[in-house]
């Protein structure tokens, strides 16, 4: 039955946004919370936290499997925060205060930019060869066999440069890190490096996060000249034949003002959230896309299951403005702001609509 | 104007009035009292008399400490939107998720039309205003923040969820004001975070606290108020209550551009540290406000509520309030 529906529309991909609740109500769901108060008492070790990890990465894979997605991530579930995760492991970054993140009931710790920005690791590239890994140990469901890819998820220079700050005066005003500009690039410079690393280990598709320009878009230039580092990263490699897909992702804001230089970006997807702004779709619809768009139709933010035949409908009126009719269904956001009975729910949804679609 | 409303009230306060934003530091046999409570150990009965020792602990405390508007201290509370949520009708109990780091809690879903179960914060506000006669804060969380920290899955959109708590937030505010109430916070953190909302907001406290006479405080914190300033002024409240500290005092800044032109209870600690800032530091702080803002409109506080300190830490930091204002009166 899904391969048949999955003929029908063979561009439309159930895909994964990010983050899943690393967290569930039952005791099993709960290992990692268990852990890391453990270790904050110090009454585990780093290896203990690293298994806790470990499991709850393959249950969230496992769960995206089951629920029928093709495109699936780690669930983020090893990331602080959207923020300090990368910027963490970078060197010359201190971790500072809490700040609220956009418009959500949820926190990440401010990055203080100390000096030069330097990445000595793998940022998330051995997570993302786990989760490969994890995902080769579970049976894969027959309608996805073939089609099942995994995704790294990168939180974009222009989005760390924002919500850091600096105490590092730098060579005079201009190479100061104070400057948003500055960090923006130095963090591209980074996330450039783990893009070829990514690419090197053979990721097909990278999605890089920016939420923060589409509520910032007065710093459009700032983030274009970031974004094109990502870019040039992922064509270094091109002539050998090996250059993954970026798939550049926005949330959290109305995307209507910037859809047009979006999608002129030279990435490979636009990922758009659809629940700030009724009269996206009709936007998007007129002006259609000359690239695949990462359709987040579904309310990462909020319980209520959407109607499906609603959602069908609007696809209905996108898809076929899209070039090649290729998107990718998926929640507006990271599925981690949902209770994880929710997050599945949302999950699920996301076969049902395709198949009301195809119907 | 909103000294004279305090005075018509019969409220007679001095120059820079000293409060604090709400919550304490619940003591250590509260916290493992809770614990037992929701493993069944304990019966409710056995709680509340312990959650009522506390309260009188914090009443005393602000007493000698020479505070001139008190607090309960939420000693029977714990997240300050979930408190609300259990206790109304058309709430549901949602599962947990993420706040920051490891730390996690129930978001409440609005499965159903909200309504007002009958006096929710009452009786512990009588209760903490009989302990002394100073005046107490009743202490409430506005309707536009329920609505933001709670997912919706009966109201059609969430300007309609707003003015329904709306509804329901003005009730218990009437009630507190037969009591006897005469000051009442009604707390806003999410005000800021979407400023395109904020009109949302403004109509929410307004159906709140339409034509009620009492003199009414919000608190709001962690935002960006540059965004939302000075449209935030319109508020239908008479004193905001501003985390000022941990941000250097950024805000004074925007207020220097557009007058501020209500009263403000200025933080003047950072609660989010376990430093304790000098009595000298302190005193600046209300100097660089004082630089901007008319003195009869400043009153002093902490930037947020305590109850992430330590007990000693709290009353050391309320100690600070109280020593800066005094030095100011003189």
């Amino acid at each position: 039955m899904s391969s048949l529906l999955d003929s029908k529309l063979p561009g439309l991909r159930l895909a994964s946004t990010g983050s899943y609740p690393r967290i569930g109500d039952g005791p099993e769901l709960q290992i990692l919370r268990r852990a890391t108060a453990a270790l904050d008492r110090g009454e585990r070790n780093m290896a203990d936290l690293l298994d806790a990890e470990n499991e709850m990465t393959r249950r969230a894979i496992a769960d995206q499997m089951r629920a029928g997605l093709e495109m699936i991530t780690d669930g983020q579930i090893r990331w602080y925060d959207p923020i300090s995760h990368i910027a963490s492991k970078l060197d010359n970054v201190k971790i500072a205060g809490l700040q609220r993140y956009f418009d959500t009931n949820f926190y990440f710790r401010q990055p203080v930019v100390t000096g030069i920005l330097k990445r000595t690791d793998a940022l998330v590239a051995k997570d993302f060869s786990f989760a490969r890994n994890a995902l080769g140990h579970l049976p894969t469901p027959k309608h996805v066999t073939g089609k099942l890819s995994i995704k790294p998820v990168l939180t974009g220079p222009y989005t760390l440069a924002k919500f850091s700050v600096s105490s590092h005066a730098g060579n005079g005003a201009i190479d100061s890190f104070a400057a948003l500009a500055t960090r923006a690039l130095a963090y591209a410079d980074a996330l450039a490096a783990e893009i070829i690393a990514l690419t090197q280990i053979g990721a097909s598709l990278i999605q890089i996060d920016e939420p923060a320009i589409i509520k910032y878009p007065e710093d459009w230039k700032i983030f274009e000249k970031a974004v094109a580092k990502l870019i040039a990263a992922r064509d270094k490699h091109a002539s050998e034949g090996r250059r993954p897909e970026l798939a550049l992702y926005t949330y959290f804001h109305d995307s209507a003002a910037l859809y047009e230089k979006l999608i002129a970006l030279d990435v490979d997807v636009i990922g758009l959230d659809f629940t700030y702004n009724p009269k996206l779709v009709e936007l998007v619809a007129s002006l259609g896309s000359p690239k695949p768009l990462g359709l987040g139709l579904i309310d990462g933010r909020n319980t209520k299951l959407e109607d499906v035949g609603e959602v069908a409908r609007q696809i209905d009126r996108l898809l076929p403005k899209i070039h090649g009719g290729r998107a990718y269904l998926n929640a507006s956001c990271g599925l981690e702001y949902l209770p994880r009975d929710r997050a599945y729910a949302k999950l699920e949804l996301l076969g049902k609509i395709r198949a009301a679609v195809a119907a | 104007m909103s000294r004279e409303k305090l005075e018509r009230l019969g409220l007679n306060l001095p120059l820079f009035p000293t409060t604090s934003v709400g919550s304490f530091p619940k003591p250590d046999y509260l916290v493992r009292a809770r614990a037992d409570f929701m493993k069944g150990k304990i019966a409710p009965d056995q709680l509340n008399g312990l959650e009522r020792k506390a309260t009188a602990f914090w009443i005393e405390t602000q007493e000698k400490l020479g505070v001139d508007v008190l607090v309960d201290g939420e000693m029977y509370r714990g997240d300050m939107v979930a408190y609300f949520a259990e206790r109304l009708p058309g709430f549901t109990e949602g599962g947990l998720v993420r706040a920051y780091g490891n730390r996690y809690y129930h978001k409440p879903i609005v499965t159903g039309e909200v309504s007002w179960p009958g006096p929710v914060t009452v009786d512990w506000w009588r209760y903490a205003q009989s302990l002394t006669k100073k005046p107490v804060k009743g202490m409430l969380t506005g309707a536009y923040t329920i609505m933001d920290w709670s997912f919706n899955e009966h109201y059609p959109d969430r300007r309609a969820t707003a003015m329904a708590l709306a509804v329901v937030i003005r009730k218990e505010v009437e009630a507190l004001i037969a009591a006897g109430c005469k000051i009442i916070q009604i707390d806003e953190p999410a005000l800021s975070v979407r400023s395109e909302e904020l009109p949302i907001a403004l109509e929410a406290m307004e159906n709140t606290t339409k034509n009620l006479d009492a003199y009414f405080i919000t608190h709001a914190c962690y935002g960006e108020f540059e965004q939302i300033y000075p449209g935030m002024l319109a508020l239908a409240v008479d004193n905001f209550d501003l985390e000022m500290s941990n941000s250097d005092l950024d805000l004074l800044e925007t207020f220097r551009r557009h007058p501020f032109t209500k009263d403000i209870s200025f933080g003047v600690v950072d609660v989010h540290s376990h430093r304790m800032e000098s009595a000298e530091a302190v005193r600046r702080r209300v100097e660089r406000a004082l630089a901007i803002l008319p003195k009869e409109r400043i009153w002093i506080d902490p930037d947020c509520g305590l109850k992430t300190r330590t007990v000693e830490e709290a009353i050391d930091k309320l100690r600070l309030c109280v020593e800066a204002a005094k030095s100011f009166r003189v």
